[in-house]
């Protein structure tokens, strides 16, 4: 009884300086509005006139002032790329590279990642720990002993040196199996009384209840590979098996530099289709970033 | 497993094991002993490196941490929803993009000469520099770079920070009367602290390790005001091919890394919030 007054003050009272405090407010939240708006066309202006200047005629890009219209419009820019470098098999290596080392390294982090969750077997901990530590470990550490190991291969300049050392990746590892910690265990039980083997309760239980986990996962894997730089760099030599960024690179100062347009012009091309999923895709690829972000 | 014995267990310890020999790839490998460690301390380019990087990263956790924060809580007030998605898909879309991309891009929007950015602010009477040829600017430009790309990858991350500070708790607050200030320093601060500790060791962590933009956009110069520790690694090892030394060094990055975050670690328990 004596409690619902007492609410009743409270809820009075503090509709009243609220209202005040919107009002105040609303002088600073266009100040703020004005800023970032600034903020959203200076951050969206390099991409802007990357594309701009790439349709220009070469003649008439990088003037100043900027022109932000590409006038005199031409695509010879983009004819220029192919004689340069071969660009359709970069981005054809590109593909490949990211597919396979994306897929595969997703197929050995579900099974590692239900080892780590559902398998009781000796030395689980220990290993566990083992990994969380080679989560620390820099690339450059490891990359020296890779490098000396594809040679001995003979795998130095082909997709494969890129491939295989990206078939394991410990983050995805431990993100899933901290996904699959979180699915109740009851329900493998469930599953195991049904007549349900390992690999049935993995990939037609845990699998798809993950799916958040595992899309965030192909996202962050694929985009690693997509745009790595540093180990094509050291493994890959000839123009033909280049990826995309290291061949962005070579248009630039390589053996056949290309005029800036054209170096444009290539960028343009990388860059574009990214933009385009990005917009079809934004939520799914900010709630990975978060989601992993956050538990990683 | 295999996969992972092969390429990350092995190629660490035998990384361990490189830094005790000289080899240059071609002819067999000579025992060095402790003597690429003794090379460490006279290594006054060393110095110089991770001088560059520490300041490299220092300022990339300030411009990220401070950025991405001050970012959320203003994204956080703007009412109009189409406002809001068009600020936040320009500050997102950087980080899709590659280093190599987003480094020539950069490259010449910086440029002195048909650089638009260091036009205009000409024309507003700001003297600029020829960022990436002044050993005073070239650092700070890739700083301004990076935060570019990567900004948004620290504002989701505070974006999500913030969505975990209760409303009831400031709307308590500000009924008790609090100012906007007093509700920011003593309860979204707070709330936010294992968010901005969480940012600051992936920032710094990742910085310290920076290597593309330095690599394709200024080789490191100019005079070495821009290379990187990991860049100095790499130009030891496949330039000089020095590969024990190249180790050792990635050995010690390796452990500064640990160290830093370590003392963060430690340092967190002072000023990070555990509810």
């Amino acid at each position: 009884m004596s409690a619902r007054p007492a609410t009743q003050a409270r809820d009075s009272t503090a509709t009243v300086p609220r209202t005040r405090r919107r009002r105040r407010f609303s002088t600073g939240s266009l100040v703020i509005d004005l800023v970032l708006l600034v903020l959203a066309v200076i951050m969206a202006s390099p991409i802007v006139w990357l594309i701009s200047q790439s349709l220009t005629v070469e003649r008439f890009a990088f003037q100043l002032p900027p022109g932000w219209i590409p006038v005199p419009f031409t695509l010879d820019n983009f004819e220029q790329i192919f004689p340069l470098v071969p660009f359709g098999q970069m981005a054809l290596n590109s593909v490949i590279v990211a597919t396979l080392s994306t897929g595969g390294a997703l197929l050995t982090s579900v099974l590692a990642a239900y080892a780590f969750s559902r398998l009781a077997f000796r030395g689980r901990e220990f290993i566990f720990i083992t990994m969380l530590t080679a989560l620390m470990v820099p690339v450059q550490l490891t990359v020296i002993p890779v490098f000396i190991m594809m040679r001995n291969l003979h795998l130095v300049d082909t997709l494969a040196a890129l491939i295989l050392p990206a078939l394991v990746n410990v983050f995805a590892i431990f993100f899933l199996r901290q996904y699959f910690n979180s699915i109740p265990r009851e329900l493998d039980e469930a599953a195991r009384i049904d007549g349900a083997g390992h690999l049935w309760i993995l990939f037609r239980m845990l699998v798809p209840l993950s799916s958040p986990a595992i899309s965030a996962v192909i996202i962050i894997l694929f985009q690693l590979s997509w745009n790595d730089y540093f180990d094509p760099l050291i493994f890959i030599n000839s123009p033909q098996n280049m990826t995309l960024p290291i061949g962005l690179v070579s248009l630039q100062g390589g053996a056949a530099p290309g005029p800036v347009v054209v170096v444009f012009a290539a960028v343009t091309l990388v860059v574009v289709p990214v933009l385009v999923l990005f917009l079809v895709f934004q939520r799914q690829f900010v709630a990975s970033v978060a989601a992993s972000g956050i538990r990683g | 497993m295999l996969l992972f014995l092969v390429f990350i267990v092995a190629p660490f310890v035998a990384a361990i094991a490189l830094s005790f020999f000289n080899w240059d790839l071609l002819t067999p490998a000579q025992p060095a002993g402790l003597a690429n460690y003794a090379q460490l301390f006279g290594d006054r380019q060393l110095v110089h490196v991770l001088a560059n990087t520490f300041v490299f990263a220092l300022g990339s956790v300030v411009t990220h941490v401070a950025g991405g924060l001050l970012l959320a809580l203003a994204l956080n007030h703007v009412m109009n929803r189409i406002l809001a998605s068009v600020v936040k898909a320009t500050l997102f879309f950087p980080l899709l993009i590659s280093w190599a991309a987003v480094a020539l891009l950069w490259k010449y929007v910086l440029d002195p000469t048909f650089g638009y950015i260091g036009y205009y602010l000409r024309q507003i009477g700001i003297p600029t520099p020829s960022f990436f040829a002044d050993p005073h600017w070239a650092l700070a430009a890739i700083i301004g770079v990076d935060f570019w790309h990567t900004i948004g990858y620290t504002l989701i991350i505070m974006l999500a920070g913030l969505q975990t500070v209760p409303r009831e708790l400031v709307e308590a607050a500000q009924t008790d009367g609090a100012s906007s200030r007093q509700v920011f320093f003593n309860v979204t601060l707070p709330l936010m602290s294992p968010t901005i500790f969480f940012a600051t060791v992936i920032t710094f962590i990742g910085a310290f390790q920076i290597f593309d933009p330095m690599q394709i956009i200024t080789q490191g110069g100019p005079n070495e005001s821009t290379m990187s520790v990991v860049q100095y690694l790499y130009l030891t090892a496949f330039q000089s091919f020095n590969v024990g030394y190249a180790s050792t060094i990635a050995l010690v990055v390796f452990v500064i890394v640990m160290g830093v975050t370590a003392v963060q670690f430690w340092a967190s328990r002072r000023w990070v919030y555990q509810s």
